[in-house]
């Protein structure tokens, strides 16, 4: 694993949660796919156990509902969506998302526009 | 390690999983563990090719899990060391080659368990209603009572593989439940099996009622179904009645021929009055067989009128 590797998944740790709320927010899904929705939308390095991890631990704290779809070929499908508490969360956590990287923006910003000068 | 094979491979990895979350409180354990095979199938499935490739090794898979899910990394120190070493074992135990065998083999047995769980509950019922009966773990296909019991247990073998066939997701509660059925059913099993005894020629020819012992079990050559007494000098005796060493009268097994017991003064048939007046289904009388006389010994010693050999008289 990179220095690269290691930042990235620093990062995406704290805001995992988030972009899974996310996905969900978009369409009910099983763990494997949000994994593939995640990585189809830019987040390549995030971790199947991660996401896995992060869905039973939404799910515990009661923000997802699941239900089992069962398929014709192979495994039986858990799916998760967003219940009240879910919806209520992403829409906490986008807040505080968006003015957390407005702030980091505005940093990052002022450093390249410091650099500029 | 045969990663060929995706099935063994789900099993083998999320047994290390497992093993390397055994730390865990049992109930975050098992609601972080739920459905991780599920999961991991699915990957093989979509992915192709061992998991180890696609997820790196289960130590690292299980410690990913444990930061995302926030379980805390129990300190190896503050743990009571009995209860650490109790773990170590099991993590070994689990992650050993023969553990995934057997582990993997075990569901490969299931509808063998249906069948042999159906034929099970069906001896426990039949042993339930049937006080004082000597049951055999065979039903005697003879009697009525046997083919009632056959029946039951082709009955019962049919609900159970039902049952079984229909079991495969069951919520938590349910699956408690009926784990717990399944040992009663084994247990229970083990008692009746234990209690019940061999399987002898008499019971499985014989009417056995308490009164009539049937006079069929000395006989292993076929059964009896008349008797036909003779006097010491050949003549054929009719009404000899027969009891054995209790006082019981003695029956003889039923034949197709059709037989009409005298009717006692009191209204009662005599049953042990032979031989006994029988007819063939077309109505014919049963006929007395050809039989061979024994030779007796030479007649001065049977006028002793002892059945005893005497010795010659001393002079």
């Amino acid at each position: 694993m990179s220095q690269a590797e290691v930042d990235t998944t620093q990062l995406l740790k704290g805001v995992l949660d988030l972009a899974v709320l996310a996905v969900l927010a978009d369409a009910d899904s099983y763990g494997y796919d949000v994994v593939r929705r995640l990585r189809e939308n830019g987040l390549d390095h995030v971790g199947d156990a991660s996401v896995y991890g992060t869905l039973r631990r939404l799910y515990q704290a009661g923000a997802l509902n699941s239900y089992v779809v069962p398929s014709e070929e192979g495994p039986h499908r858990k799916y998760y969506g967003l219940n009240n508490r879910g919806r209520k969360t992403l829409d906490q956590s986008a807040q505080t998302w968006a003015s957390l990287s407005k702030a980091l923006n505005h940093l990052l910003n002022g450093r390249s526009n410091g650099h500029g000068k | 390690m045969a990663s060929n094979d995706p099935a063994s491979d789900v099993a083998t990895y999320a047994a290390s999983v497992r093993a390397a979350l055994s730390d865990l409180p049992s109930d975050q354990a098992a609601v972080l563990l739920e459905d991780l095979e599920d999961h991991l199938r699915e990957i093989a499935a979509e992915a192709g090719g061992p998991l180890t490739d696609r997820l790196g090794p289960p130590e690292q898979y299980a410690k990913e899990l444990r930061n995302a899910y926030g379980a805390t990394q129990v300190d190896p120190r503050r743990q009571d060391p009995a209860l650490r070493d109790l773990q170590l074992a099991r993590a070994w135990l689990t992650g050993s080659e023969w553990y995934r065998q057997v582990r993997a083999f075990l569901p490969e047995l299931r509808p063998a368990w249906w069948v042999l769980r159906g034929y099970l509950a069906a001896l426990i019922l039949t042993a339930a209603f049937s006080q004082g009966y000597g049951i055999g773990p065979i039903p005697n296909p003879t009697t009525k009572r046997g083919l009632a019991e056959i029946l039951a247990a082709g009955v019962a073998i049919w609900l159970s593989v039902r049952i079984g066939r229909r079991s495969r997701n069951l919520p938590q509660g349910a699956r408690f439940l009926a784990i717990s059925t399944n040992v009663v059913i084994a247990f229970v099993a083990v008692a009746v099996l234990g209690n019940m005894h061999t399987f002898t020629y008499s019971e499985l020819i014989g009417t056995a009622t308490p009164e009539q012992q049937p006079f069929t079990a000395a006989f292993a050559a076929g059964p009896v179904t008349n008797i036909y007494p003779y006097s010491r000098d050949g003549k054929p005796l009719t009404d000899v009645l027969l009891f054995d060493q209790d006082g019981r009268p003695i029956g003889v097994q039923q034949s197709d021929a059709q037989t009409n017991y005298p009717i006692g003064a009191d209204g009662k048939p005599i049953t042990n009055a032979y031989p006994l007046a029988q007819r063939h289904l077309n109505g014919d009388p049963v006929v007395a067989p050809r039989v061979a006389f024994p030779p007796w010994p030479t007649p001065s010693a049977s006028t002793a009128a002892t059945p005893t050999p005497s010795p010659s008289p001393t002079r």
